[in-house]
């Protein structure tokens, strides 16, 4: 029987479900993922975590204490670095601890490290040491499968390139085409940005008020290296990094009518990466430009009342753009 | 050229006595209170970490006494301390100080040639060699730390604590004055024959609590509410994980010269935490076994606000806590911190401690 390979819907999973998953069955196990986050995942993450990690953390928690009795292993790698000389964020390095030691009764956690810190043969050790502790010791059926799941990840980000939204792509559903006049540019790290119950259906509200948007992940990753360059200092992020260099290249944009920043309270990285995009367009940028900060506390009427907001200011610019000099 | 640098406890006499031996003028920031954490957070980023908002106000301090460039370290690992240096810059040039040079002392594993540039460049007199000079500021850091060790042990047995409180506030004064390395190794030693003075109980049998966390807030005693004096006078015999010295000679001369930094540290965190995951989690964890092996009776973690590393380590303790059996005490602060509350969990903390050790010689 094939082994169940639990996997928590958080953090990365929206940039390597497709990766993961087609290694994972190529070499003969079975993935269970959890749903989309609910409120009682929500809530089971926020009593498990501890107090003053970041909403993304707790819900990671939620998702595996769901996954806990459905499973037979729960995938949680460790990943420390996945480019070069670069890290995520220390919470990514420690994730596999902080949930074995603050949920009850999990099962077995494959916990391999990613670490590609100095260079990408840390990928290649992961997988063998995946695999391996799966009980597959065959090293062809591993490199073909980690193949598989190579292509499979390039399809998946050239679809999410093309201006798909990740969850559509994994879910094989159709793009849907937002007719709208504005777009707007969303940064945010992508487990705030498409786990639409965390982030109050960010996306859907943006839809359904006519407004299209590009999201971090749908900008060209050589740009955002280019983009980097002008930082004063190497960005050793590589979250950060793609953070900074798309949102220095939608604000550049001359077709993106308005930028929205989504942070997490308390997140560490965007604490420093917000204030330089916040300077950034407090300097240079001449159009709407937005903080959101969510946690698990954020209301629903609040948050509708700022992105109403934030379209006023879109529509209002539109307005005047093609107005005549109000001085004559 | 006046040179500035933060405060991060007892680190400014290991730094004065550099910079006054390799020749270049200095200015001991005043020491932190907090209208220096309002005048930092005020210009900072609302959810940064507490040592910047601090470093900031430092910054700003010393500026209106008259330097024009400040000198911290650097890193390039995953915790946000790394970029502390540009963007702080940024603020200083945006808050109108524009012409401070801010200049970051990378470590030299990211290439030690740069950093001996960086020492060289800074000794424009060369009366002593740089890395003479180096080694002098270590040495002045073990001093210190023999000093701090001794007090450890005095505190909480001396009969009258003013007069430690004294010996203390008058060695602090004078350090400040000083002038070059053997002058201020002088006064430590000076210090530390006074406090051999102090009359002692060695009746006593304190109770051992072991400070751990994050390496700025628990050297720094005005992030940490003043907690060793504040344990030593109730009583307690502290000890601090972390040091200035233990921090040069992981950082600096452990790498120069070949060897691993930590190690003891990695390797008793290892069944916890297996990797680096930045910042000191792996040797905060690795600390808190040591003092769990070492019969300590309790442990307080320290942390600020939103600390990336730390909070990785604090969800793995409660582990450390259930294996060997030891109380920790959590402890996270950040601007809003209210004195008294703290106070009271500390208190709270240490009675539950004592309470567990009664317990524990009765059975």
């Amino acid at each position: 029987m094939a082994a169940k390979i639990g996997i928590p819907r958080g953090m990365y999973y929206y940039k390597h479900f497709p990766f993961t998953k087609t290694f994972l069955t190529e070499i003969g196990a079975e993935i269970v993922p959890s749903p989309e986050t609910t409120k009682e995942i929500l809530d089971k993450g926020v009593q498990y975590c501890i107090d003053d990690a970041c909403l993304p953390v707790k819900v990671y928690h939620g998702h595996a204490h769901y996954l806990r009795d459905k499973a037979d292993f729960l995938l949680i790698p460790r990943l420390t670095s996945i480019s070069k000389g670069e890290y995520i964020c220390p919470k990514f390095g420690g994730l596999p601890e902080m949930v074995k030691y603050s949920v009850p009764q999990l099962p077995r956690i494959l916990d391999v490290e990613v670490n590609m810190l100095r260079s990408r043969w840390g990928l290649d050790k992961a997988l063998y040491r995946l695999a391996y502790g799966l009980g597959i010791k065959n090293p062809f059926r591993i490199r073909q499968a980690a193949g598989k799941a190579l292509s499979a990840h390039r399809s998946f980000k050239g679809r999410v390139l093309e201006g798909h939204s990740p969850n559509d792509v994994i879910d094989g559903k159709p793009p849907k085409y937002i007719n709208g006049r504005d777009t707007v540019g969303l940064v945010a790290h992508p487990y705030l940005l498409y786990d639409s119950y965390i982030n109050m259906n960010l996306l859907n509200k943006l839809t359904e008020r006519g407004i299209r948007y590009v999201t971090t992940e749908m900008v060209d990753p050589h740009i955002i290296e280019q983009r980097c360059m002008e930082l004063p200092k190497r960005m050793f992020w590589s979250s950060g990094k793609e953070l900074i260099g798309s949102a220095l290249y939608l604000m550049d944009n001359s077709r993106i009518d308005g930028v929205l920043f989504l942070t997490a309270f308390s997140c560490g990285i965007d604490s420093l990466v917000g204030e330089f995009i916040e300077k950034y367009a407090r300097r240079d940028y001449r159009k709407p430009f937005m903080v959101l900060n969510i946690d698990e506390h954020t209301g629903d009427a609040g948050f509708n009342t700022r992105i109403e907001a934030f379209k006023d200011l879109l529509n209002g610019r539109c307005k005047d753009a093609t107005d005549l000099s109000s001085h004559g | 050229m006046r040179l500035t640098y933060p405060h991060m406890g007892e680190a400014y006499i290991a730094i004065k006595s550099l910079f006054d031996d390799i020749g270049v003028e200095s200015t001991i920031p005043s020491f932190t209170t907090d209208t220096t954490l309002r005048l930092g957070a005020a210009l900072s980023p609302e959810t940064i970490c507490l040592p910047f908002k601090i470093m900031l106000g430092n910054y700003i301090n010393s500026i209106k006494a008259g330097a024009d460039t400040v000198l911290i370290t650097g890193s390039c690992g995953p915790c946000r301390y790394g970029y502390y240096g540009p963007i702080q810059q940024q603020i200083l040039r945006e808050a109108g100080y524009r012409d401070i040079d801010i200049i970051v002392l990378d470590p030299p594993r990211e290439g030690y040639r740069d950093f001996y540039a960086a020492v060289k460049k800074l000794s424009h007199r060369g009366r002593t060699h740089p890395l003479q000079a180096v080694l002098t500021a270590y040495r002045v850091s073990c001093a210190v730390d023999a000093l701090n060790d001794l007090l450890y042990h005095i505190r909480p047995r001396a009969v009258n604590k003013a007069e430690v409180r004294a010996i203390l506030h008058r060695f602090k004064e004078q350090v400040t004055q000083a002038c070059g390395s053997a002058e201020i190794l002088k006064m430590v030693e000076e210090t530390g024959n006074a406090l051999k003075q102090v009359e002692i109980n060695n009746e006593i049998k304190p109770l051992k609590i072991g400070i751990i966390g994050e390496i700025y807030t628990i050297i720094e005693p005005f992030t940490n509410l003043n907690i060793e004096e504040r344990l030593g006078e109730m009583g307690m015999e502290v000890h601090r994980s972390m040091t200035v010295r233990s921090w040069i000679q992981n950082t600096l001369i452990k790498p120069m010269t070949g060897r691993k930094s930590y190690v003891l540290e990695k390797k008793l965190s290892k069944p916890y935490l297996p990797a680096m995951i930045g910042g000191h989690a792996q040797q905060c964890i690795g600390h808190a076994v040591q003092y769990a092996q070492m019969g300590y009776d309790g442990l307080i973690q320290i942390y600020p606000m939103t600390c990336m590393p730390e909070i990785v380590s604090r969800s793995i303790l409660p582990q450390v806590e259930k294996d060997y059996g030891i109380p920790i005490l959590y402890l996270i602060v950040d601007e809003q911190t209210g004195m008294a509350g703290y106070v009271t969990r500390i208190e709270a903390f240490v009675d539950c401690v004592a309470r567990r050790k009664k317990e524990m010689l009765h059975e």
